[in-house]
């Protein structure tokens, strides 16, 4: 049986908005646009389609009902303020049924409270990007954790100092905290699946599954 | 949260009923309203951060009533109040009034200025009556 497109409504045309909905468009999304001010909408319209956007405040009511939205997949609110995606997507939800609401958070102090409040993915492309650039940054020590979906649980990229104990030792003998793992080390850019036998050498980069938010602790234990 | 006309009056009120009173506004101009002689407590910054809310004692307050500008961000700040920092009362006031009824059906303290205001102006005239100022001067709210 053939799947039916799915319809992903995106609420704010900024840079985000406007190059997701290409990005989805290309892969044969049904995508709308919602964006207020007049030029960026019609500059989303001249890129994409007049099928693709439509001028309108994405938290109006009124407005939103002419969208479609009741049936779309996916809600997204991808504009600058937490508050606008917050609400739409909570609008969203709560009163068109959307089965699934996702929302940029600019403040990464955000992202907690979108949870709790009924959003299903918060996204924090701040937080992403702090993370990309503190593993781009000079330094041995430098760790990056990616949140695995909402569950929680983080992928954390330690690049081991030094004189880390760890140097020298095999796979199996290396003691992490609960609810840590080993999942694959770095070695010259390439990935390597870290075998029990596998000797952990000097300059190889670990990454770890961790189910606590908590990248600072999983540095702490392989760093030492 | 939001010293405008509606925020400044207000906490101007609440002040000389007795209470512990502090405003947040984003920007500093608007304290102006309150007057010189204002004697409760000014917190300048963005009410949708958490340390800022911190700073104006959020953690101690009996209630809180949003006024800023921002439909969207009375609703976000209204939400904070209430889920995080379990503050008892929490009023928003929202302009839209059908984003107002869903909040509402949602268990937020909500009130539609617009939908009062069109009602006030409605009722002058088709009764003749104007609400706005058949009260007595003075009259305490009770809320």
């Amino acid at each position: 049986m053939q799947r039916a497109r799915r319809y992903v409504l995106v609420i704010g045309g900024g840079k985000v908005g406007y190059f997701l909905a290409r990005h989805l468009l290309e892969r044969d999304y049904e995508v709308t646009v919602v964006e207020k001010d007049p030029t960026r909408a019609a500059n989303i319209e001249h890129d994409l389609g007049p099928a693709s956007v439509m001028r309108g405040d994405g938290d109006e009511m009124a407005f939103l009902a002419t969208t479609g939205i009741e049936r779309a997949d996916v809600v997204v609110g991808a504009t600058g303020d937490d508050e606008d995606n917050l609400v739409a997507c909570q609008l969203a939800k709560r009163k068109f049924n959307v089965p699934r609401t996702i929302a940029r958070v600019n403040n990464p102090n955000n992202v907690k409270l979108f949870r709790a409040l009924g959003i299903d993915a918060p996204v924090s492309a701040t937080e992403l990007l702090m993370g990309l650039i503190e593993s781009e940054l000079s330094g041995s020590e430098l760790v990056r954790g990616i949140a695995v979906k909402a569950s929680g649980a983080n992928l954390v990229d330690v690049a081991l100092p030094e004189l880390s104990s760890l140097v020298g030792k095999r796979v199996d003998q290396i003691n992490l905290p609960d609810g840590e793992m080993l999942v694959c080390i770095v070695r010259g850019g390439r990935p390597v699946i870290p075998l029990p036998d596998l000797v952990v050498d000097r300059g190889d980069e670990l990454i770890i599954y961790s189910q606590t938010l908590d990248v600072e602790s999983v540095r702490e234990s392989v760093s030492h | 949260m939001g010293c405008g006309r509606v925020g400044a009056e207000l906490a101007k009120r609440l002040l000389s009923d007795g209470h512990h009173v502090t405003v947040v506004d984003l920007n500093q101009a608007s304290f102006d309203r309150l007057g010189s002689d204002f004697a409760g407590e000014m917190v300048h910054g963005n009410a949708l951060d958490e340390e800022v809310l911190r700073r104006a004692g959020i953690e101690s307050a009996d209630a809180l009533c949003t006024v800023t500008p921002g439909d969207n961000r009375n609703l976000m700040i209204a939400q904070m109040a209430k889920d995080i920092f379990m503050v008892a009362r929490v009023i928003t006031r929202i302009y839209d009034p059908i984003r107002e009824q869903v909040y509402h059906e949602l268990g937020l303290e909500t009130y539609c200025s617009t939908t009062i205001g069109a009602g006030i102006i409605y009722d002058f005239f088709t009764t003749g009556t104007n609400r706005a100022h058949s009260e007595p001067t003075g009259t305490k709210a009770t809320a």
